[in-house]
């Protein structure tokens, strides 16, 4: 850690001092409106290239330009037609009909029918554990196929949820013959989809060269080659942009996003996102006294921890919902009251020379400023009387310290949700039954796991609306800030930003 | 004295079974025993508590640790070092995938700094009992006390971000194909005939194969000036002078060949070191090898390509010890009557 921070600062300071002495002549010009290729700094490799194995919220932009979901989202996040012309939900949810595109062909030309969509969605989740895809469309008891282009999805139980999940992490259609007859290894070594890129060339851990694919059944790409550069350390990203060794990269820090904002050459952005950053709460433990909790959550300052990590961005949130999705209510605020926290934890028999003494878990590195943020709030509660023993947790082991009950009271988390549905934001946190939060609470989750089978939508969006503030108001759920993404791009290079962060290829052109 | 080689390479060879065996036994203890579940973390999160004692089962992950072992090893043999948690893919594939890339890099390390630490050893002893000997000295350890990293950084920040003289991420530009015949790009660029990719190579290599042999070569100079030190005080040294010969020829024909054997002995102790530098060298250069992947598998608690990765840089560094024994026999006419 000691090199990571010296590796950092020492970039950091180098590449603000070479901008203070106008040492780096911006290469930005260089540019040609003509240009039909750019190159992306980028800070993840995809896990695999098998779209359904592994939800990666930061690999969904890249499998995005290689593989095509059955719908899209347009920038608000409202779902609209891709691969599926139509769809068509039953008033119980027990079913769907799907009406498929009749002009869609993977790279290797062969044309996507239902069979493939039957594979993708039924056949290969069935077919074990190993995919991700196997919990999100575990409710599917089969897909009929009514012709090369029309099918019906068959549930288990109610799925409302099965059209936004058709947009969402893993729904990929991957080809059915091409994968049976070549095997999962041929197709991780030359993986093909249908989307508007092919793959070209793969560098593990290096890079990603797609080029656009001619029979794509949208909209053409307007450039022609791709290359996405990994990129790993936020640093080397600013210092390979700066340096014009790539035309556009993402997640690099605030403050060089607000240096780069004064120059000329540059476009920057600190754009929030449909993804929280929240405090994942234990019901038990010290953290199963109510006013503990709610003490906990009255005693953080958001917006200052927005002002001082995330220039003011990041929209501090009341509920787990992020502006703009249905499940977010714009009139409701949870205080900030350092008095009121006291309060709380006096009636518990708390105060700052009798603290309550908590575990605090935080991931060092795993989303922007997470450790900062962690050690910020642990000192805004150290004020009020909580005294919190900050752990650092390994991201990748999350589940499991989950799993064995071994997380503290509270975990410094991040939630992302691309689709914005509020079951995948509060309903997914707080499912007792669910790995994603070690909040195990029968009370709130009996109300979750009903939500869950409602059908209707307004029903079901109304009931996640009553239940965020509920949930609030128990101290169960923490939101903190909607997190925000990043981006530096050459001046004359534009893309289509989306509500979720996507960051898609398709969408790039120079002007 | 090829028979010599021969022998010594055979010896080499059955020696380092057993080091492996050693090796891979200790890695395998030592991963076993981390808070980390391969079970938990080869299934999605929402795996069920029966589905992941199931996995566990289907691991061999219940059984005793010799077993566990000896299964690892049986399939290790095969060429079945387990399936990648993270990529889903043949951990060995993926070593094998990263590891030309790896060499080369390191290749290029070596070659630059035994030109820069010959070079600059041969500075320092000439400039011995100068004004400028102080100087020269004070220098060559300012260079041993930047590791590469920083030197990795420092390299990036000048010809890279200010200089814009050399591109530092990849392993080539981002507008040319990159071949892959045997995985060494400046091989493959040039079989397939493409020079400017094999120039691109080139000057994707300069920085990280810089900072590696920047922080290589220091230790090369100063045992070799060491060396000349005292070979210069053997009495054949003083009978070359009488013979008349100048002090060049003495250096060339007599001095730097005896000298040059400790400083070698110590290049092929100090090549493992380097090797493993290349960790953080490929980190900062986003340079595809060995090192980027075993961040990443450390980062993603990747057991299986952990184990992999650290079993090909144990194999690695056996080799270039017993290649280097090899030259040893090869200089030192010595040595092969023993």
């Amino acid at each position: 850690m000691a090199f990571k921070l010296r590796r950092r600062s020492f970039l950091q300071l180098a590449t603000a001092a070479a901008a203070s002495i106008g040492a780096m002549p911006s290469r930005a010009a260089t540019s040609a409106a003509a240009k039909d290729s750019a190159s992306i700094g980028w800070p993840n490799d995809v896990p695999s290239w098998d779209p359904n194995q592994r939800f990666t919220p930061d690999a969904q932009s890249i499998f995005k330009a290689v593989f095509d979901q059955p719908l899209g989202q347009s920038t608000t996040l409202k779902l609209t037609p891709a691969l599926l012309k139509t769809w068509k939900l039953s008033e119980d949810a027990l079913s769907m009909d799907v009406e498929l595109r009749d002009d869609v062909t993977f790279h290797n030309g062969d044309k996507m029918t239902t069979e493939d969509f039957r594979y993708t969605f039924f056949e290969r989740p069935k077919s074990g554990t190993k995919l991700d895809t196997a919990n999100s469309w575990r409710k599917v008891q089969d897909i009929v196929i009514a012709s090369p282009t029309r099918a019906t999805m068959k549930f288990s139980s109610p799925a409302p949820t099965a059209p936004q999940w058709l947009a969402f992490l893993g729904s990929f259609v991957v080809p059915k013959k091409y994968m049976e007859t070549g095997g999962l290894d041929n197709f991780l070594k030359k993986p093909i989809g249908s989307g508007p890129y092919k793959l070209a060339e793969y560098e593990l851990n290096s890079r990603i060269v797609l080029e656009r694919y001619d029979n794509y059944w949208g909209g053409k790409p307007k450039l022609e080659r791709v290359t996405i550069e990994i990129i790993k350390d936020p640093s080397a990203r600013v210092a390979a942009i700066q340096s014009g060794q790539v035309d556009f990269t993402i997640n690099v820090p605030v403050r060089e996003v607000q240096r780069f904002q004064k120059d000329p050459a540059f476009a920057a952005g600190l754009d929030p996102i449909s993804r929280v950053i929240l405090i994942q709460a234990r019901n038990d433990l010290a953290f199963a006294d109510k006013n503990v909790r709610l003490a906990a959550h009255h005693a953080i300052n958001k917006v200052a921890l927005s002002k001082a990590f995330y220039g003011a961005a990041a929209v501090p949130l009341s509920v787990l919902a992020t502006p703009g999705t249905p499940g977010y209510i714009a009139d409701y605020h949870f205080k900030y009251d350092p008095a009121l926290a006291k309060q709380l934890l006096a009636k518990s028999k708390f105060g700052p020379n009798n603290p309550v003494k908590i575990g605090f878990a935080t991931t060092n590195g795993q989303f922007p400023s997470d450790y900062d943020v962690a050690r910020a709030i642990a000192q805004m509660w150290k004020e009020v009387g909580i005294e919190a023993d900050l752990q650092v947790i390994d991201y990748a082991k999350y589940f499991e310290l989950n799993r064995a009950r071994k997380l503290p009271e509270a975990t410094l988390y991040s939630w992302d949700n691309a689709t914005g549905d509020p079951e995948i934001f509060l309903g997914y946190q707080l499912n007792p039954k669910m790995p994603f939060s070690p909040w195990k609470d029968q009370d709130i989750g009996n109300q979750v796991l009903a939500l869950f089978n409602v059908a209707d939508y307004k029903k079901r969006i109304a009931g996640y609306r009553a239940l965020e503030r509920y949930a609030v108001e128990q101290g169960a759920s923490m939101p903190l800030l909607q997190s925000i993404v990043t981006d530096v791009r050459k001046r004359n290079l534009h893309y289509t930003k989306y509500n979720n962060g996507w960051v898609l290829p398709q969408t790039f052109h120079w002007v | 004295m090829l028979a010599t080689v021969v022998k010594l390479i055979a010896r080499r060879l059955l020696a380092a079974v057993p080091i492996l065996l050693v090796v891979s036994a200790l890695l395998f203890c030592v991963l076993r025993l981390l808070p980390v579940d391969p079970a938990a973390m080869s299934l999605p999160p929402t795996a069920t508590i029966a589905q992941i004692e199931a996995k566990r089962r289907e691991m061999g992950l219940d059984r005793p640790l010799p077993e566990q072992y000896a299964m690892w090893l049986k399939a290790a043999l095969h060429g079945d070092f387990g399936r990648s948690i993270q990529f889903g893919r043949q951990a060995g594939g993926l070593v094998a995938a990263s590891l030309p890339a790896t060499i080369e890099l390191a290749a290029a390390a070596m070659i630059l700094a035994a030109i820069l630490g010959f070079g600059g050893g041969l500075l320092l002893f000439h400039l011995r009992g100068t004004l400028f000997e102080s100087i020269a000295d004070l220098g060559s350890i300012l260079l041993l006390s930047i590791p590469e990293f920083l030197w990795g950084l420092i390299l990036l920040f000048v010809f890279g971000v200010v200089l814009h003289a050399l591109p530092f991420t990849g392993e080539v530009s981002p507008n040319l194909p990159q071949p892959d015949i045997t995985g060494f790009i400046l091989l493959d660029s040039l079989l397939v005939g493409r020079f400017d990719v094999f120039l691109s190579a080139c000057r994707h290599l300069i920085l990280p194969a810089f900072a590696l042999g920047l922080a290589f070569s220091p230790t090369i100079m100063r045992v070799l000036r060491s060396s000349l030190f005292d070979i210069y005080h053997e009495d054949y040294i003083q009978q070359a002078r009488l013979r008349g010969l100048s002090e060049t020829q003495i250096l060339l024909r007599h001095a730097l060949k005896n000298a040059i054997l400790p400083t070698l002995t110590l290049a092929g102790v100090q090549f493992g070191i380097l090797f493993s530098g290349t960790l953080l060298v490929e980190v900062i250069y986003s340079y595809p090898g060995m090192g980027n992947l075993m961040v990443d598998a450390v980062r993603n608690a990747d057991l299986p390509l952990i184990q992999a990765i650290a079993l090909t840089y144990c194999i690695v560094v056996l080799i270039i010890n017993t290649l280097v024994d090899a030259l040893h026999i090869v200089l030192n006419p010595k040595l092969r009557t023993h």
